[in-house]
């Protein structure tokens, strides 16, 4: 435990150096030892996503693997109405790409230590969050919101993890019909371009900017090696290899010099062996 | 630059080839961190116009050896093994002290032999002296000459155990020329060796003196002379008396000859006269031993003189007998045997006299390997007509090798047993020497083969007193009178001809540990026979057959069947068989494999006690360590899997057709350590779900007993259908499952399978981890990028059925494959090991014992397979080599050449234990997570430990067989200990040491309660997994956490080292030290511990903080 921390131990808020107040957090009201959080205004230059409004952000490290998004709501109620809650892995710029999915097929949680973004209805709860003082720890688990862990938790995530067959095919028709639509979409674009760029009656094809649509090579990453690979072989091919004489003592030339990079290899690799005494039979 | 080089230079002398090389490290730097750089040979040095000399010997490197590295490392050990000049010097200088020392002593009065009044008592006579009567007379003088004989003079002396024979001759005055009967010359020999060791014993330049006995042969007792103060475990000096050269004429010690009259022998008045005798080979070859040696160095030296590469080549072949350990004791194939054989293979010019050491070396080996001593003797003799014929010393000695006199059997004291196990050694070895894919240096003269590691089944005789009255029911009397009263070799060859028979078929090699010679104290008497160690025999089974529990006899009428009934005694029966024979048979115990394992056992105790009069109690046998169980239950499970694949192969009515059925479980490759057991089920103690109708755990009572689900993989054809994207090809997974479901519900009517087993079926379409690849880049370019959640998908779909089906071959040709997996992944589990090792690479490991076997023979025991997993671990060069699993013998030459070249190439950036399959060259995707250098270093470390405890516990017959000791790890290195509540951990009956339990897991023990079927009970429930993974991905990055997961009650915790140096202020943080400006973080230990408890609620019981590491 860090004794500098003592120093603050009344009731004034501990700042530390970056700009971090520290919050105390023990998960009952019997723990005996504490976390630290740390909270900051959330302060990003680049960030452009609505669902941290800078002014009403908090960023808050070192969020324990018990704290789920509904405690730390509620933890943190206490400074004013929470609006929502984020709890990342590592700290980022939030991503939505691609559709909602249902929870069968998003991928598991890590349960480890989170960062977190917590928007308040007010900006004055940041400042609340920021003044309240290291002595007053957060505590997660209450008698009146118990925090469930360990086997109790267990049995819960089990009984939790029965998936109703028709309920599942449910999830799964609508996201493929999703897909389909889009996927016919995406058909009916490229359709769309490749007629663009046919000829019209009197031969003009109109040379567009944009996607390049459909094109007469394939258009992949192992197709270019493919294609270059046969151009290499094929020059292989007309070469002449021992036609000349210097060609001929070439090879001669290059053999021995094989033969003599084996030979030191070997001899390396014995050197290397004696060195570590493994020569010794017994 | 210019230091460099002359270190070069001086290599160079060695290999005389004048090529100079830039390396980026100088060789003596650091020790043990010795790194391979490939050599960068500059442009000019490789395409320097080569000498002729060069050429040559890069030729002869190529077509000789299978590359200049083979040649190379046979010199290196040369150089290890030979004797250093500075060596060489202090034993000279010793035996002239010595030789000295042995010509400046008195003569003494002349007296009975049986008077030893002489003596002054500081020293003992080395002879026991049965029968006590003996007639003539003795003194001592001087000894006549002082001559070195035997390897050293010869030059063929060998690291370690330097030993220097040094002939004394006695003066012929003390001898008789009649001394060679009844003992008398054996005894004056002994008389005179205790003379000169009263003479030497106040001298101070003599260190200690021990006596021995040549090759455990009691009737030439040797004196051991070691030089005083450090130099004394160099060598040793070994003193033999011999009469003068021609004392005794040869042909009186004719193999049907007799030299000890069985009156003089028993005391009892026998009317046999000289012509009745029974011959007395071994007492006559003893003494013609002590009559030849100057002889023999003679003829050994005029061979050696002639063959330059002759001192070398018996080197070396000392060195592969050494590993072999048939190089010393009582009937072994010593030096001067090695050296004999290579001068009969020289004189019958089956060699050439200027081959090179490697040559000779291969030559001996295929010669013992094709050659059988024990039928066609060979003799070293020029004239045959003086001498005893070949026929002669046949009937006299098991294996016949007569050295140049033409009088002497060498090989006299040799068991036909040790014969065949050099035979088979030298055959096993021919066979890999030429095969390419095996070092063949490293198995051929590095590796250790001993007994314990080597045999299948061991078993020891352990009162060796009890021979004794085997020598009197086996009727042994005249034959106990030749060996002059060792009643333990007397007995041995009937022993091992009696169990050869009994086990017959069942054993490929029966061997028998030798009896090392006896070293004692000059001031103590010689040791009794009893008191030597227990002998050891070591069986190589023939799996197939060696678990036959029926011995099927010849039928009653035939005249074969009385001989059979003698040998099997009362256990032979009449039997009819299902063909309508009716034959003697005898019909051991076992019905389960593991008892099936030890018929072997029941054999050999039976046979013993029934004509050697040997006890069972003093048969220590070493055949299972493990009472292995739950291989029928492994059995089962591959059948009912088998059963549901083919219910799946029929299904109709899916939208695309199942193309396989494979399974990825270790229990579908019979290696699983406790295969999954069928189970009867206690509802009430679930809760139960009403709509999924499945059993739920009930909070407040025990953890429900674990059930495994058994994974299999089920692919779906390929299609134009599947869509092309990763989430809508999972989408599609799940409407399989679904559809899936649904049909075995209503097509087969089944939810769990019949015997009680649970299947967890998985869709896979071959096709998605390549989807999960590819991706577009920003010009629209489709390029494919490696990522781990196809790597991950790739490894559950395609590589682990894979293995699974490879490995259930290799079950079907080894049948103790799966015993000997299923013991190595208990030792990783108990030892913590078991996230570090996973099930596959132990697997793997397991499987290239069995593959490549080398310098051994496949496991035949589970017992020796898990001793040799044991010393795969802890001796294999992880750094420096990759270990290449041949399965299914796919790999070529080539192939090996490409991966050790490819491993090299970047090591620094392949995982640290790297293991390459046929399909799997270059990642080697098994060990890729794991383990880290620290965890495979602490592997290492632990399995050379328990390898050593173990094998000297089951040598050791002093000690009791309890294997569990190497199943219980050392905690002291660990800094905090979880305990779990014994009610939370459902695999409690799986642990090392299983504490009793007396509650209950939901599961009903009477057979015939009637399950209710129909409700799924509670899956792949383990809170203590469950709590791992918790702990892992919470303090992954802070602490190790390690658990077996057979049962394991602890949980141990490692701070990682790093993890306490404090770190600049993160994200990531615990918390906060504030000094001044700078903001460092450290973890915050008494949360974590306090999170330790909060994670497993319910499931921990304490938490033990063991050191204060972190109180910095």
């Amino acid at each position: 435990m860090a004794p500098s921390k003592k120093k603050h131990a009344n009731n004034k808020a501990c700042v530390i150096p970056g700009g971090f107040t520290v919050l105390s957090l023990q998960f009952s009201a019997s723990s005996a030892a504490q976390h630290k959080l740390y909270v900051k205004e959330h302060k990003v230059r680049a960030e452009k996503s609505s669902h941290r409004p800078l002014d009403r952000t908090l960023f808050v490290l070192n969020v324990p693997p018990y704290c789920a998004e509904h405690v730390v709501k509620r933890l943190f109620s206490q400074f004013g109405d929470v609006q929502s809650v984020e709890l990342r892995d590592h700290p980022g710029s939030s991503k939505h790409l691609g559709p909602k999915l249902s929870r069968f097929f998003r991928p598991a949680d890590k349960q480890g230590f989170k960062v977190g973004y917590i928007v308040f209805e007010s900006p004055s709860s940041i400042a609340a969050a920021k003044s309240h003082p290291l002595s007053e720890p957060l505590v997660v688990s209450t008698e009146e919101h118990p925090v469930t862990t360990g086997v109790q938790k267990w049995i819960q995530q089990y009984t939790d993890s029965f998936v109703q067959p028709d309920h599942l095919q449910k999830i799964v028709d609508t996201f493929m019909e999703v897909h389909d639509k889009r996927k016919e979409e995406e058909a009916e674009r490229q359709k769309r371009e490749a007629e663009l760029q046919q000829e019209d009656e009197e031969g003009w094809v109109k040379v567009t900017r944009g996607n390049k649509g459909t094109k007469a090579r394939p258009h992949s990453e192992a197709a270019n090696q493919k294609t270059l690979q046969k151009e290499l072989r094929k020059k292989k091919r007309k070469e002449l290899m021992n036609f000349y004489t210097w060609q001929h003592r070439n090879t001669q030339k290059e053999h021995i010099a094989e033969l003599r990079k084996k030979f030191e290899e070997d001899k390396q690799r014995i050197a290397l062996l004696r060195a570590q005494r493994k020569f010794r039979p017994y | 630059k210019s230091m460099d080089f002359s270190h070069e230079k001086e290599a160079d002398k060695e290999y005389e080839a004048p090529i100079k090389a830039k390396r980026s490290k100088p060789e003596d730097a650091g020790g043990d961190e010795l790194v391979y750089h490939p050599v960068k040979l500059s442009r000019s040095d490789l395409y320097r116009p080569p000498t002729a000399e060069e050429l040559n010997q890069l030729k002869e490197a190529e077509s000789l050896f299978h590359c200049s590295l083979l040649k190379m490392q046979m010199e290196e050990l040369l150089k290890e093994v030979v004797l250093s000049e500075r060596r060489k010097g202090q034993i000279d200088l010793f035996i002239h002290t010595v030789t000295k020392l042995l010509q400046t002593f008195s003569n003494s009065q002349e007296v009975e032999i049986s008077d030893l009044s002489w003596l002054s008592g500081a020293v003992q006579v080395p002879f026991i002296m049965v029968p006590k009567t003996t007639k003539g007379k003795f003194h001592m003088a001087p000894p006549a000459s002082v001559d070195l004989i035997g390897s050293y003079p010869l030059g063929t002396c060998t690291k370690p155990h330097v030993m220097v024979d040094l002939a004394v001759t006695i003066p012929a005055d003390i001898l008789h020329p009649k001394d060679a009967l009844n003992q008398r010359y054996a005894r004056k020999r002994a008389l005179y060796l205790a003379g000169l060791a009263e003479h030497l014993i106040s001298s101070s330049d003599i260190g200690t003196m021990h006596y021995s006995c040549l090759h455990g042969n009691r009737l030439r007792p040797v004196l051991l002379l070691r030089p005083p103060g450090k130099e004394s475990s160099n060598f040793t000096v070994r003193v033999h008396a011999c009469p003068p050269p021609g004392f005794f004429k040869p042909s009186r010690f004719h193999p049907q000859r007799n030299n000890i009259r069985t009156e003089w022998y028993t005391g009892l008045q026998t009317s046999q006269s000289e012509s009745t005798e029974p011959p007395t080979p071994h007492y006559n070859s003893s003494i013609l031993g002590d009559l030849l040696p100057r002889a023999h160095l003679q003829f050994l030296s005029a061979v050696s003189s002639q063959c330059p590469a002759f001192t070398d080549g018996v080197a070396l072949l000392k060195v592969w007998l050494r590993q072999r350990e048939l190089d010393q004791g009582t009937g072994c194939f010593n030096g001067f045997l090695a050296s004999m054989l290579m001068a009969y293979l020289l004189t019958t010019h089956r060699i050439s006299n200027t081959m090179t050491a490697y040559q000779l070396l291969r030559n001996s080996l295929n010669f013992l390997a094709s050659t059988d001593l024990t039928v066609n003797g060979i003799s070293l003799s020029k004239d045959s007509d003086s001498t005893p014929s070949l026929s002669e010393f046949h009937s006299a000695f098991q294996v016949v090798f007569v050295d140049p006199s033409g009088h002497l059997n060498m090989c006299a004291d040799m068991t036909a047993c040790t014969y065949k196990q050099l035979q088979h050694e030298a055959s096993v070895s021919m066979q890999f020497w030429d095969n390419p894919t095996v070092d063949g240096f490293h198995s051929l003269l590095m590796t250790p083969k001993t007994m314990i590691r080597t045999s299948d089944h061991v078993f020891q005789l352990c009162e060796l007193v009890k021979l004794q009255s085997s020598c009197k029911k086996l009727n042994l009397l005249s034959e106990l009178m030749d060996y002059s009263g060792n009643y333990v070799h007397t007995a041995l060859p009937y022993i091992l001809s009696l169990l050869q028979q009994g086990l017959g078929q069942r054993i490929h090699l029966l061997t028998h540990s030798l009896p090392p010679d006896p070293e004692w104290s000059v001031e103590s008497e010689a040791p009794k026979y009893k008191d030597q160690p227990p002998l050891s025999f070591g069986l190589l089974l023939r799996p197939e057959l060696a678990v036959s529990v029926l011995e099927r006899g010849p039928s009653a009428d035939s005249p074969k069947a009385a001989e059979f009934r003698q040998l099997w005694g009362s256990r032979s029966e009449l039997r009819r068989f299902q063909d309508g024979a009716i034959t003697e048979a005898v019909l051991w115990d076992g019905e389960k494999i593991c008892q099936k394992r030890l018929v072997p056992r029941q054999i050999i105790t039976h046979l013993l006690l029934l004509h050697a009069d040997i006890p069972e109690s003093c048969v220590r046998y070493v055949g299972a360590i493990v009472p292995s169980t739950g291989e029928e239950e492994g059995l089962l499970v591959v059948q009912s899997f088998d059963d549901l694949s083919r219910k799946l192969w029929k299904l109709e009515g899916l939208p695309l057709s199942i193309t396989s059925v494979q399974g990825a479980h270790p229990a579908l490759r019979y290696t699983q350590v406790f295969p999954p057991l069928p189970l009867k089920l206690d509802y009430s103690f679930f809760d139960r779900d009403k709509i999924s109708r499945s059993l739920m755990p009930k909070e407040g009572k025990p953890c429900p007993a674990y059930i495994t689900p058994i994974t299999v993989i089920c692919h779906m054809e390929g299609s134009g259908k599947w869509p092309h994207d990763p989430l809508a090809i999972r989408h599609i997974r799940a409407a399989f499952h679904i559809s899936l479901g649904e049909l075995l519900i209503s097509v087969i009517n089944m939810h769990a399978d019949p015997d009680g087993l649970l299947f967890r079926i998985q869709v896979a379409y071959h096709r998605e981890p390549q989807v999960l690849r590819e991706s577009v880049s920003l010009g629209g370019l489709q390029v494919v990028r490696d990522n781990e959640e196809a790597q991950a998908l790739e490894m559950a779909t395609i590589h682990k059925p894979l293995l699974t089906s490879t490995l259930h071959g290799i079950q079907q040709q080894h049948t103790c494959f799966g015993a000997v997996c299923r013991l190595a992944k208990r030792w990783l589990g108990a030892q913590l090991f078991s996230s570090d090792i996973t099930e596959d690479t132990a697997d793997l490991l397991v499987a290239s014992l069995f593959l490549q076997p080398a310098p051994f023979t496949p496991p035949g025991s589970p017992q020796v397979g898990f001793l040799r997993f044991l010393h795969l671990l802890s001796s294999f060069d992880w750094r420096n080599s990759p270990l290449i699993v041949n399965l299914n013998n796919q790999l070529s030459v080539a192939d090996y050449t490409e991966i050790k070249n490819d491993f090299m190439a970047s090591r620094e950036s392949l995982p640290v234990m790297f293991i390459a399959t046929p399909k799997d060259k270059k990642i080697s995707v098994w060990t890729k997570r794991a383990p880290s250098v620290q965890m495979l270093q602490r592997v290492v470390m632990v399995a050379a430990e328990s390898l050593k405890v173990l094998e000297h516990q089951l040598m050791d017959s002093s000690q009791i067989q309890d294997v569990r000791v190497v199943f219980r790890p050392p905690l002291d290195v660990y800094d905090v200990l979880i305990h779990l509540n014994h009610k939370q951990v459902p695999l409690l009956n799986q642990a090392v040491d299983p504490p009793a339990v007396t509650f209950s897991r939901g599961i009903l023990t009477d057979k015939s309660g009637a399950s209710s079927g129909g409700a799924l009970p509670v899956v792949d429930y383990n809170p203590v997994s469950l709590y791992l993974t918790e702990l892992r991905e919470a303090f992954g990055d802070l602490a190790l956490f390690f658990c077996d997961p057979y049962g394991g009650t602890v949980i141990t915790v490692l701070w990682k080292p790093k993890a306490f140096t404090p770190m600049p202020f993160k994200a990531s943080a615990r918390s906060v030290e504030v000094t001044g400006e700078v903001v460092n973080t450290l973890p915050n230990v008494e949360a974590i511990l306090e999170d330790f408890k909060i994670i497993g609620n319910g499931l921990v019981k304490s938490v033990e903080v063991r050191s204060e590491r972190w109180s910095i």
